[in-house]
């Protein structure tokens, strides 16, 4: 356990450290709910809207979305903290160490992933003061699927840094793989209303089942759900799977990333 | 006799190139011995071996008992290293890194905050122990990886180039350190460097390497005498034959250096000398500088390769390696 613990403690000091990194964190994920969903959301102000977005106003199906994109973007881009420690020579100081390399990396992705999902609680008790559907009992079932999501995008960031010696290659991959991966996740707009070849994209990312599961723990479905009666819009409905699905895609994801990520860590050379 | 380190015909390939081309050496327990060579010689090469960073090509090696390829976990609590290269958390005060170290190293409660505060101690670092090292000059850097690497008491000590780049006060204040360590707790150290008068300050035995070989090795006495003759370096006034070698009988060896001066190898330099300046003046030759010592390492490294192994020739390397540091310091 000492590998474990004191590789979590190290992720968790150095973050609080680095404080104008925390404040960046934020920024993102800000922009899109207040340009990107204050702006849509006017646009949906119409009477027949929420029958689009499972019943609820525009920002309360946002909001979910953007809770599991900060920790997706956070627990992501925490990988590049390897290459970092490759290029300022920390890394041979945990590989010559007599610690199980396995807890050593499962400590470090757990202590990334903790700090994502604090980053997503953050945003997500901010999206509270503007989104009027969200129930406080989501919090909670909340924080479990972020750190599903958050132990399997770091651990994927995590092996990719180990397999990277620049720091510019893996934000090209990140940059390259980020906005894919959101813009195919159901969180600005519904699954159900994609053309199809995007709804099977949609269904391969991991980040769709995470968006899911935050809109069934977080979002107060309405008792009555509105039917479009405008010819020609459609009817969507808030989740398109169940949270038990959801949940499990989650976990096997996350337990297949964590073993990928040890056994790249247990390979892991100087050469 | 016991050795805390055997290397049998160690050999490392990377790709096309051969970085080390079998070295076999034994070091004793308690014994400083240094590897000096070089820029590219193999040294850190042979060190990331020993401490089971790297796979052997082929060839066999011990460390404190173990080998290094069955038994790396058993090596790895034995050990400690200082890398060529920094090797600390930035971000992390000094005391946060020595407290991450121990406790990887199962170190933990009191035990583990009195040894930090006695290793900071001994370093003469105890006073900044609550500064982030990224506000660390190079110097302190280099005492803070040491007080680390000695945190879990290890057996064997190793240290690849321990005072590059570091200002002379500093590096005497180093050597200090090493030669207490080797006294007070009877470690084996093994260390790498390419400055002749740290071999010669700190090590008991000395191996000489050169493209991945050992080509000598012994006490710092014994290599020495490998050369035998003083050495009487000569400048003379360019005439119009340009500047050539003398000949004579009492002059054993002779070379024209990159910078200009003659070398010359003679048995005595004390009776050499008049000698020499006799022979001069029968061929016209103007002396306009002398110089003449016992043999040095790098007399040594030159009479066995024929290259220099001096500062000079690696400055330029040096200066870059220094620029790297300088630029992860920032
Ligand atoms: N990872 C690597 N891949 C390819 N070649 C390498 C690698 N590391 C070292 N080399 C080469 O192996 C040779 C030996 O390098 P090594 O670093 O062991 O030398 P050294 O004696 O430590 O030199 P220095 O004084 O510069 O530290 C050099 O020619 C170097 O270029
Ligand atoms: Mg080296």
């Amino acid at each position: 356990m000492k590998a474990f613990t004191t590789m979590a403690y190290r992720q968790i000091k150095r973050f609080f450290r680095a404080r104008s990194r925390v404040i960046g964190m934020f920024v993102n994920p800000l922009m899109w709910l207040i340009f990107f969903g204050l702006g849509w959301s006017k646009v949906f102000n119409f009477p027949m809207a929420s029958a689009l977005f499972g019943g609820v106003d525009y920002l309360s199906f946002l909001a979910p979305g953007i809770t599991a994109m900060t920790i997706f973007n956070a627990s992501f881009i925490a990988g590049i903290s390897v290459i970092w420690d490759k290029q300022f020579g920390f890394l041979k100081e945990i590989l010559v160490a007599p610690a199980s390399r396995k807890e050593a990396i499962t400590g470090r992705i757990f202590g990334d992933s903790i700090m994502a999902v604090l980053q997503g609680l953050i945003i997500l008790l901010l999206t509270f003061t503007i989104a009027s559907s969200l129930k406080f009992s989501g919090v909670l079932p909340m924080i479990l699927i972020g750190f599903l999501l958050a132990v399997a995008f770091s651990s994927f960031g995590v092996s990719l840094a180990l397999r990277m010696t620049s720091m510019e290659g893996f934000q090209m991959i990140m940059s390259f793989l980020m906005l894919p991966l959101m813009f195919l996740s159901g969180a600005f707009y519904p699954v159900e209303t994609m053309p199809t070849w995007m709804q099977y994209l949609a269904y391969i990312n991991p980040l769709t089942y995470a968006v899911d599961a935050a809109r069934h723990v977080l979002v107060n479905a309405p008792a009555t759900t509105a039917t479009a009666s405008i010819p020609g819009m459609p009817t969507v409905s808030l989740t398109r799977f169940s949270l038990t699905t959801d949940i499990g895609v989650l976990s096997m994801l996350a337990l297949a990333f964590l073993v990928v990520a040890m056994i790249s860590f247990e390979r892991a050379t100087i050469e | 006799m016991e050795y805390a380190i055997t290397a049998d015909n160690l050999v490392k390939k990377y790709g096309d190139l051969t970085a080390v081309r079998g070295v076999s050496f034994k070091v004793k327990k308690g014994e400083i011995f240094a590897f000096l060579g070089p820029n590219g010689a193999g040294k850190t090469t042979t060190i990331h071996m020993l401490v089971t960073l790297l796979k052997p090509t082929s060839g066999k090696a011990t460390v404190a008992g173990h080998d290094v390829v069955k038994e790396p976990d058993k090596v790895r609590k034995k050990i400690g290293i200082v890398f060529q290269d920094p090797s600390l958390d930035r971000e992390l005060t000094a005391y946060e890194n020595m407290y991450i170290h121990g406790k990887i190293y199962g170190l933990s409660g009191d035990k583990l905050k009195k040894r930090i505060m006695e290793m900071l101690k001994f370093v003469e670092l105890e006073e900044f122990k609550d500064r982030q090292v990224k506000f660390f000059s190079g110097g302190m850097q280099r005492r803070l990886e040491i007080a680390r690497a000695l945190i879990h008491e290890p057996e064997v000590l190793f240290l690849d180039e321990p005072t590059i780049g570091l200002d002379p006060q500093t590096r005497a204040h180093i050597w200090e350190y090493i030669k207490r360590m080797k006294e007070e707790h009877e470690m084996t150290i093994f260390l790498t460097t390419h400055y002749m008068d740290e071999a010669e300050q700190l090590a008991d035995r000395i191996a000489i390497i050169d493209h991945g070989k050992i080509i000598a090795e012994g006490t710092s006495e014994e290599l020495k005498k490998l050369v035998g003759n003083d050495v009487i370096y000569i400048r003379i006034a360019n005439g119009k034959e340009g500047i050539k070698c003398l000949n004579a009988d009492f002059i054993r060896g002779c070379k024209v250096l990159p910078d200009g001066r003659v070398r010359l190898e003679v048995v005595n330099a004390a009776e050499a000398l008049p000698k020499l300046f006799e022979l001069a003046q029968q061929n016209g030759i103007k002396i306009l500088e002398v110089t003449y010592h016992r043999p040095t390492l790098n007399d040594v490294f030159l009479y066995l390769t024929g290259r220099e192994l001096r500062e000079e020739s690696a400055s330029g390397f040096d200066m870059a390696k220094i620029a790297v540091r300088r630029r992860y310091m920032r």
